[in-house]
């Protein structure tokens, strides 16, 4: 009977270390676009609910990629304007983020809690590559990990140009919120 | 100038004024065409589809990108996200890439009984091609329908 216990407890540490995950990924993460300005009375506000990410929890490392096209506004109008005259999605239909968690050692990824981070990298989005940094944050809760943050673009890093006459309607700088549910990748 | 022609010029102008407010009034408001309403431009199987934008993105993002496409296939899986909106996933399950569909709000509830296996007809609006080697590469549709064979 002890053999037997014995035998079967380590039966089980080999398969848990067999499933000890690196990788964590979704391809239904969410990604809220907000360039409201202070003053506009309306909401220029556009959410993409199929985004694509992966972390690694080894290395930190952490990719993300967004199709333009993706996002849904409330008003059809003012999404055709997103696609047609500023991202241009025809021309660049994708966002892609690629960077680190720069503390990852402060993250335990086998115990539940919310861990603070600094996440820095390239965004590449309509044709242009720009230097990122931005806090985010990293809850491990039951063997799955949720990413998210928020972070502020400048639109003319970007080469996003804003006609003068919306111009105070459309925030010079975008609000990104960021929000992905992981699952350990088989 | 009469006094009439100019009665008559004021009459015309405000109607002028008035239809162009409402026309933008109109177009302002407009809200997105219901997937289920429109014609299919294409309609293909999964794996075409995910060949077509795995051999050549460029021309398949001319050809689908922003369409209205009919996409039938074997379910591979039905995901429901926290807010109980439902992606049809379409594809070889042998094969790490699929068709990702994520339904229209209006049309989420046709989603809830289908299950793994089953084949299955989606309309929706091409969004484009998430290319990714280790993930499996996926073409994604929005604001999908359901057009059971």
């Amino acid at each position: 009977m002890k053999k037997i216990s014995i035998a079967l407890t380590f039966l089980i540490l080999c398969l848990q270390a067999a499933h000890a995950q690196d990788k964590f990924f979704t391809k239904s993460g969410k990604i809220n676009f907000n360039a409201t300005a202070p003053a506009s009375p309306e909401k220029i506000e556009g959410i993409n609910k199929s985004v694509t990410c992966v972390v690694d929890t080894k290395t930190g490392n952490m990719q993300f990629a967004v199709l333009m096209k993706g996002f849904e506004f409330e008003r059809a109008l003012m999404e055709e304007h997103f696609n047609e005259n500023y991202v241009e999605s025809n021309v660049y239909p994708k966002t892609e983020f690629k960077g680190a968690i720069s503390n990852n050692a402060t993250v335990n990824y086998t115990k539940d809690g919310v861990y603070p981070v600094k996440v820095k990298g390239k965004l590449s989005m309509h044709g242009e590559i720009r230097e990122v940094e931005t806090d985010g944050k990293i809850t491990v809760k039951a063997g799955k990990i949720n990413a998210s943050a928020v972070f502020s673009v400048a639109l003319t890093d970007y080469k996003i140009s804003i006609p003068a006459l919306v111009a105070d309607k459309i925030a010079k700088k975008a609000n990104i919120i960021v929000d992905c549910s992981l699952e350990p990748l088989k | 100038m009469t006094r009439k022609t100019i009665q008559y010029s004021f009459i015309v102008v405000v109607l002028i004024i008035a239809g162009s407010v409402f026309f933008a009034f109109k177009e302002f408001n407009r809200t997105k065409k219901d997937v289920a309403e429109t014609e299919a431009a294409y309609t293909l199987s999964s794996n075409d589809i995910i060949s077509a934008f795995s051999s050549d993105e460029k021309a398949a993002n001319l050809k689908f990108l922003d369409k209205t496409i009919a996409i039938n296939g074997l379910i591979k899986s039905n995901d429901k996200d926290e807010q109980g909106m439902y992606t049809i996933v379409l594809g070889d399950s042998a094969s790490m890439s699929s068709v990702r569909c994520r339904m229209d709000s209006i049309h989420n509830q046709e989603a809830i009984n289908l299950k793994t296996g089953m084949p299955i007809t989606v309309k929706g609006i091409c969004t484009g091609f998430n290319a990714d080697e280790m993930l499996g590469s996926d073409v994604i549709l929005n604001r999908c329908t359901i057009k059971i064979n």
